[in-house]
């Protein structure tokens, strides 16, 4: 829990051309120590999904520089980043287990080799007995577990998760959100994790960095001091509410519905 | 469908034919234009012992298949081309549209004059009608491709070349075999009309000079055995893109 594993310096995106379109982050300098949870919040279009989508390689910052393990992201690295969208974007015609190897397959991994992984994935996100299920065959929350251990199968140091269970019910929510921590307390993974959800942010993150409205700028970075493991009551204390505040204050007078 | 189902429509034809059969028997319909259906059966036979009968099938199968063969890769790459490329969709697309509309039929005059009554003529006919709906279709193909899945591909490290086989081409496949099939349709009435309108040869030719020499029971007979074929080919296509397709939810 010490060196930077991702490390954004000074980033700067704007879309369109010339620098004439809409600035949508602004002077980022952010530094994630390896194992560490972080979560991004902020008013709704402050670019949280566009920091995720640089740090995924997926596009280009128009300054800046953005690393990871060192090394200077300037194309995905699936091997060291795992995504996780908020759709679970799965591949309809591919089942389970096929979309949990399918980063695998893409590197060529032979089948022998990366079928067997997928189902260890499987199994840590609690989805043995479904290998074989087409996507439109699972419930929403059961396609965001599947889209989780596909995230994980390459066995990456960092896991992006872009708002992941914004599309899911109340329930399935929180019970997701205890696996992840119990995945990630198994597996020790640097997360970079983007929320609407205040309650969602406390109780996962180690860490909360909360962005300004449009052009993103860091405006806070709040140490979430709650004991781990979380629990549910935990969130009806007095801590867990004195963090909330602190980051709604920022986030209050940016918002306008 | 299920069982009863199946036997339900079975007994409904069967007492049509049996209609039929009695209504022409008594002579209450005309059997000079709609013969009992057990005269038809007999000239099925008959034709299909005939070695120039099968020789015309032969000729209008192998039209037909010249023209798909033809259509289908032309037809699909012009509608990937015009879906990819922005320029080229903004040009051509609303000719394309204008003519996907526009009655094939009246332009056969104009293929007669530039091919001459040939089968070159029917081909070129065949391909002319077909392309329209798989330059459609294609078009359609690349649209459906979700461009989240490309999104998650890429973020797995996904090349271009993966990206078209492990995305474009599955997500495709069911309305490129849809798209197949129903230029198919439109392809075997294209050729049959260019037959029955002025040819040498050909199932359509025959089913044209049958009629006009009034012989219904080989009118009838051959249009049994065009409609065979052609729901035999239509089915075919219907059993690979439900299979391919068979990850679409509508289980």
């Amino acid at each position: 829990m010490s060196r930077a594993l991702v490390a954004i310096r000074g980033v700067s995106q704007r879309f369109g051309t010339d620098g004439a379109g809409v600035a949508a982050l602004d002077g980022i300098d952010l530094e994630i120590p390896d194992g560490q949870f972080a979560a991004v919040v902020g008013p709704s279009g402050c670019g949280k999904s566009t920091l995720l989508s640089l740090v995924a390689g997926l596009r280009q910052p128009s300054r800046g520089t953005v690393l990871c393990d060192g090394e200077p992201i300037t194309a995905p690295m699936p091997r060291k980043v795992g995504m996780i969208f908020q759709e679970a974007n799965l591949l309809p015609w591919l089942s389970a287990l096929e979309n949990v190897a399918f980063p695998l397959k893409l590197r060529r991994v032979a089948k022998a080799e990366r079928l067997p992984a997928a189902r260890r994935m499987l199994a840590l996100t609690g989805l043995s007995g479904f290998e074989d299920r087409l996507p439109h065959q699972l419930s929403g929350g059961m396609k965001q577990r599947v889209a989780i251990a596909r995230g994980l199968v390459q066995d990456p140091a960092v896991l992006l998760m872009d708002e992941p269970f914004a599309s899911l019910d109340e329930q399935t929510r929180m019970v997701l959100g205890d696996e992840l921590l119990r995945i990630w307390s198994e597996t020790r993974k640097t997360v970079l994790f983007v929320t609407h959800s205040l309650n969602e942010a406390v109780y996962l993150a180690d860490r909360v960095i909360v962005l300004s409205a449009r052009p993103g700028r860091i405006v806070d970075d709040v140490a979430v001091d709650l004991p781990r493991p979380r629990t549910f009551t935990m969130s009806a204390g007095e801590r867990f509410g004195a963090l909330k505040d602190r980051i709604w204050q920022h986030i209050k007078h940016a918002e306008r519905p | 469908m299920r069982r009863h189902e199946r036997l339900i429509v079975a007994a409904a034809s069967l007492a049509l034919f049996a209609l039929w059969e009695g209504l022409a028997r008594l002579g209450l319909v005309d059997p000079s234009l709609a013969p009992a259906p057990s005269v038809v059966a007999a000239a099925l036979v008959r034709l299909a012992g005939r070695p120039e009968v099968l020789a015309s099938l032969g000729v209008t199968a192998w039209e037909v298949a010249a023209a798909f063969l033809l259509a289908t890769p032309l037809g699909l790459g012009l509608g990937f081309l015009l879906a990819e490329v922005p320029a080229l969709g903004a040009l051509f697309r609303p000719l394309v549209n204008f003519l996907f509309g526009v009655p094939k039929s009246i332009f056969l005059p104009v293929f007669i004059l530039v091919f001459g009554v040939s089968i070159p003529q029917k081909i070129a006919f065949g391909v002319f009608t077909t392309i329209f709906v798989l330059i459609v279709g294609g078009i359609a193909a690349v649209q459906s491709v979700p461009p989240e899945l490309i999104t998650v591909s890429r973020a797995y490290g996904a090349s271009r070349a993966q990206i078209a086989r492990e995305i474009y081409l599955p997500a495709m496949a069911p309305i490129l075999l849809e798209s197949a099939r129903l230029g198919m349709v439109f392809n075997i009435t294209a050729v049959l009309l260019c037959e029955i309108y002025g040819a040498r040869d050909g199932i359509g030719y025959r089913i044209a000079s049958w009629g006009e020499n009034l012989q219904m029971p080989q009118l009838y007979a051959a249009l049994v055995i065009v409609a065979a074929a052609a729901v035999a080919v239509n089915e075919a296509l219907r059993a690979v893109e439900s299979r391919l397709g068979a990850w679409r939810e509508r289980a």
